[in-house]
């Protein structure tokens, strides 16, 4: 075997570990999608059937659906350390930069936070495709227009609007992340 | 070590090996589609090579059935892990011997 042989195994082998540590993130990225796929439908499905009672529900499943995230990134993290302390911190961050523009910076009403909270933490994934792949950037910037259009156009139908959109569209986007 | 694995040295096979010892994949293994994607081998071409590695004693194969379907995957085993590091290391001493 000569240089220029190793050489082109050596290659290949890193290509074949970078598409396992690709494939990993997407499959991880897969299930936390579809948990907030669920996460949107319920939040905005309560939200039509029962909107006196939205607000305190939003606590409730979005903190089923942090909790079950942290869940998946710590048994994707097995062995290894980090990811679930930097996950949290990823949280914190981002419902506190949240925190501070809907109730201290801004004069948010209803309509304005649904859509604001969401494309908060789509923005997240936004930026995340620049290093974990362009899928995470399609989801972002695809839902993020679907959440513009609806609080545009959508009306009444707003919160079902979301639900669909965001709630219909995690879900795909989970189903497509596992089979990439 | 002096010459390259002969298990190993074929394409298909090493690519097989590569993404069994990637890390994360070292301990669960893969099943059979996803190997089948990392590789881009066919289905029978792919059974074939693991066939292969297995006789060597480089991967264990286990089968079992999630809900009504049947699922085969390969994991590397400590042999198998052992000699893709030597390998590994004989590619390296030939670029660092240039």
């Amino acid at each position: 075997m000569d240089k220029d042989q190793a050489g082109l195994q050596l290659a290949e082998i890193e290509s074949v570990v970078a598409r396992v540590k690709q494939s990993r993130i997407y499959r991880v990225a897969g299930d936390i999608c579809m948990v907030w796929g669920v996460v949107h439908l319920s939040r905005y499905g309560y939200f039509r059937i029962a909107p006196h009672w939205a607000a305190s529900s939003w606590y409730v499943v979005d903190t089923v659906g942090v909790v079950v995230t942290l869940a998946l990134v710590q048994r994707a993290n097995a062995g290894r350390g980090g990811g679930l302390w930097r996950a949290v911190v990823a949280f914190a961050l981002f419902y506190g930069f949240g925190w501070i523009w809907s109730n201290v910076l801004g004069d948010f009403g209803g309509r304005q936070a649904s859509a604001f909270w969401p494309t908060l933490f789509l923005f997240g994934y936004s930026l995340a495709g620049l290093w974990f792949g362009i899928g995470f950037t399609a989801l972002g910037l695809s839902l993020t227009g679907l959440i513009v259009v609806g609080y545009a156009y959508a009306g009444d139908y707003y919160p079902l609007w979301l639900a669909i959109s965001t709630g219909g569209g995690f879900l795909l986007c989970g189903l497509w992340m596992r089979r990439v | 070590m002096d010459a390259p694995d002969d298990v190993i040295h074929q394409p298909i096979r090493l690519r097989v090996m590569a993404a069994l010892t990637a890390p994360g994949c070292d301990a669960e293994g893969l099943d059979f589609t996803r190997l089948k994607a990392l590789t881009g081998a066919t289905d029978g071409n792919l059974g074939a090579h693991i066939d292969h590695l297995a006789r060597a004693g480089y991967v264990d194969v286990s089968k079992a059935f999630v809900g009504r379907r049947p699922r085969t995957t390969v994991a590397t085993t400590a042999a198998g892990r052992a000699a893709f590091a030597r390998h590994v290391a004989f590619l390296r001493s030939i670029i660092a011997e240039g």
